[in-house]
């Protein structure tokens, strides 16, 4: 049992003598990494030595060095490269030790600073087993262990690079499968059916027995995929990835690549074409890039998208092509659930769907989904049935009712609220016009007049404002609250909009908001806080009577001795705060503790 | 309608403390635009005034921020949470569940210390920020933090 207090830092940890041997542990086993990690540091140290070969070449060739001495000093860098690699690995080798014990996993690490961490096995949430192109084909796999500590010092995991495919399966069992909830499930290695096309070259078992499927990938799902921005900038990013990185071994893209003198027919040959064909040309082979880009990090990520329930009380998730990933969530630490809809993908009738869990990362550099991601662009209907299966009742859908799971409308305040910020926007937008052209930036001086300036900044500003009344209109939409027996549900979110479904439960405190704008616009806002994914979930502005009343209603006992006990709303002036939505029918419930008037007569009008 | 105040006020001292937090910011500010003023222009009339304005709104803002400040602090500790009001602008009422929060901390700046006051910091497991109770007599704090301390190493759990 942990105290409150944070009793689970690093600190010597003395065995207890005779610790229960769990599934094969020897207690007080300290094991190594494999030492195959030499070989994929080898491997990615090319990564360094190539461009550095190609930037030596040139260096060299320009100034008219042999060829002899060039490849000399090609392979010698290269060399050198690569032996710094491996001894830094071995160093790292050496100094990495971990075990796991009845009841902690701990972790010794660090060739300059020594480091030894130490974490209760009961505050392991998730695992995360991870095999790039290089490590599988080494049979090696990264296991990293997600625990419930808020990143206080360092990174809240414990990284295990690389270990056997074989060992990361076990440990992931080990850890996350409750050994009183499924005895055969600790066991992995005799569940095990070898020559299962996953597990052949999987960094994840195959599905054991008693495993539930939630979702497997369908294809038709790919049509969602190109829905993102990288569709629109992708091919523009790509040329600027290129750039780069060409830049980094000193060749320039648009000088020495693509070269004016020799592609002057060509160059010549388009500027005799009309501008506006050039453009359209430019932008469909930008879109035609970016939508390729999309599908292929689409196969890439989701290729063999699985999502199950194991009988251990975890949700096994698996996917990838080149590089495969298993993630495990043990389910009695889920916190519930979220429905992300980016605007391209509402547009397209699609959604995502994540967990609110602890122990999962944001994603890092080099990573396509974040580790919270349970499922790829879906369809809207299949989201919400994954919501449905992973966290009861889940998410409501469109067309649900307020009183019914639904979710409830905000004051149409709260839209105002939103429309204000368009005007300083568009105000900002116009002013920028007008300050370009005086400026004399971009030619824009000799393109118009100053007349014209005047008007094409007022068309500008205009376009800004009805843009901002629009999306101002789509958050205000947007806006809903609700509660579930289970769940508090938050909705919002212009361009990108969230449904979360939060565990009542996992609730662990509230802040509430309420700045002089929205004092005088009637509207509060209501802070869930919780240990899971962001930390924080918010019901923004929403009406002050209708915010407290949800907070109370959802921990039971927490707020309702603070709210006063004469409730100063007006039923009246409440119901015509919230439009759109009519008011729950049944009324809120009485809060426990307080003598509080009959919930019908303060909730049931409109 | 909004969530009864908490029932404690913070230490009388915190307007002094606050006043020096702000005189620390505005002081400067005010006297640096003064100083660019008789230095870097030639001094018209118009700017004059305006600096003078601002230097003004500044020492004022000095004067009456810690006491708005003040007013709107206010905590309380029940048998079952902790409770704080805070906050001038964006008016904000934090609530943590005696049950949820994993550490309490006492913190004394080296200007608080000068006035003998401490903050209190009690954290959940939230990433969205720990209950803060600010400015409290020194060996109160010390004597919340201990109390809390206790309650708190009674209840099993964080829900984390």
């Amino acid at each position: 049992m942990t105290t409150p207090r944070r009793a689970d830092g690093t600190g010597d940890v003395t065995l207890p003598a005779g610790a229960e041997e769990v599934a094969g542990t020897v207690p007080d086993g300290w094991r190594r990494l494999e030492r195959r990690s030499h070989a994929v540091a080898a491997a990615y140290s090319l990564a360094v030595a190539t461009p550095v070969a190609v930037a030596i070449v040139r260096g060299m060739t320009g100034a008219g060095v042999a060829v002899e001495l060039i490849v000399a000093a090609c392979a010698g860098a290269a060399l050198l490269i690569l032996a710094g690699a491996v001894v830094y690995d071995v160093l790292r080798w050496r100094a990495t030790e971990y075990r796991v014990t009845g009841e902690r996993v701990e972790l010794r690490s660090g060739v300059v600073q020594r480091r030894h961490r130490s974490v209760p096995r009961e505050r392991v949430r998730t695992a995360d087993v991870t095999a790039d192109p290089v490590r599988r084909v080494l049979g090696l796999a990264v296991l990293k262990i997600g625990t419930g500590e808020h990143a206080g010092e360092g990174a809240s995991e414990l990284s295990l690079d690389p270990i056997s495919r074989r060992e990361a399966e076990r440990l992931r069992a080990l850890l996350l499968h409750a050994p009183d909830r499924a005895p055969g499930a600790a066991r992995p290695d005799a569940a095990r059916s070898p020559g299962t096309a996953y597990s052949a070259d999987g960094a994840s078992s195959p599905a054991g027995p008693g495993t539930v499927p939630i979702a497997s990938l369908a294809w038709g799902w790919i049509r969602l995929a190109p829905l993102t921005v990288w569709s629109f900038v992708g091919g523009g990013a790509l040329l600027g990835v290129a750039y780069k990185a060409l830049d980094v071994v000193g060749v320039d893209l648009f000088q020495d690549v693509l070269d004016p003198d020799r592609f002057e027919g060509v160059w010549r040959g388009l500027a005799a074409w009309p501008p506006w064909l050039l453009i359209t040309l430019g932008v469909l082979a930008n879109l035609l890039v970016g939508v390729a880009g999309a599908l292929l990090m689409f196969v890439e990520s989701w290729w063999r998208y699985r999502l199950d329930r194991e009988p251990g009380g975890t949700l096994l998730l698996r996917r990838g092509l080149l590089t495969k990933r298993s993630v495990t969530l043990a389910e009695s630490r889920l916190r519930g659930v979220q429905i992300a809809e980016p605007l391209l993908l509402r547009l397209g009738g699609g959604a995502r769907v994540t967990a609110v869990a602890t122990g999962l990362r944001e994603a890092g550099a080099g990573e396509s989904e974040s580790a919270d991601a349970l499922t790829p662009p879906v369809p809207l209907a299949e989201a919400h049935r994954i919501a449905r299966e992973i966290s009861p009742p889940g998410v409501p859908g469109p067309g649900a009712l307020p009183g019914e799971g639904g979710l409830r409308g905000h004051p149409v305040a709260a839209r105002r609220r939103r429309a204000r910020w368009a005007w300083p926007v568009a105000g900002a937008a116009g002013a920028v016009v007008l300050g370009v052209h005086a400026s004399g930036a971009f030619g824009l001086d000799r393109l118009l007049s100053a007349g014209t300036a005047r008007w094409a900044a007022a068309g500008v500003a205009v376009a800004v404002l009805l843009a901002g009344w629009g999306l101002a209109a789509v958050a205000y939409r947007s806006l809903g609250h609700g509660l579930t027996s289970r769940h508090l549900l938050a909705r919002s979110g212009a361009v990108v909009r969230r449904t979360t479904a939060l565990d009542r439960t996992g609730i662990i405190g509230w802040k509430i908001e309420q700045s002089v704008f929205q004092r005088r616009a009637g509207l509060m806002t209501v802070r869930a806080t919780t240990a899971a994914g962001r930390g924080v979930y918010s019901v923004l502005d929403a009406a002050p009577a209708d915010a407290l009343a949800l907070a109370d209603r959802a921990v039971p006992g927490l707020l309702g001795p603070l709210l006063p006990e004469q409730a100063t709303d007006e039923p009246g002036g409440y119901g015509a705060g919230t439009s759109r939505i009519s008011c729950e029918p049944h009324g809120h419930q009485t809060r426990p503790g307080r003598n509080a008037p009959p919930a019908s007569s303060r909730w049931s009008s409109t | 309608m909004e969530p009864r105040p908490p029932r404690n006020l913070p230490d009388p001292r915190a307007v002094g403390w606050w006043t020096v937090h702000c005189a620390l910011l505005g002081v400067p500010a005010a006297g640096g635009a003064a100083v660019a003023y008789v230095t870097l222009t030639d001094r018209p009339l118009w700017l004059g005034l305006l600096v003078a304005a601002f230097a003004v709104l500044c020492l004022a803002l000095v004067v009456v921020v810690p006491r708005a400040y003040y007013r709107m602090s206010r905590w309380e500790v029940t048998e079952d949470a902790v409770y704080t009001r805070s906050g001038w602008i964006v008016r904000t009422w934090r609530i943590a569940p005696m049950s949820r929060i994993q550490t309490v901390d006492t913190a004394r700046g080296p200007v608080q210390r000068l006035f003998g006051l401490s903050d209190v910091t009690v954290t959940t497991a939230s990433a969205a920020g720990p209950v803060k109770i600010e400015a409290l007599d020194h060996h109160l704090a010390a004597e919340l933090a201990e109390r809390l301390t206790l309650i708190t190493q009674a209840t099993p759990g964080d829900a984390t």
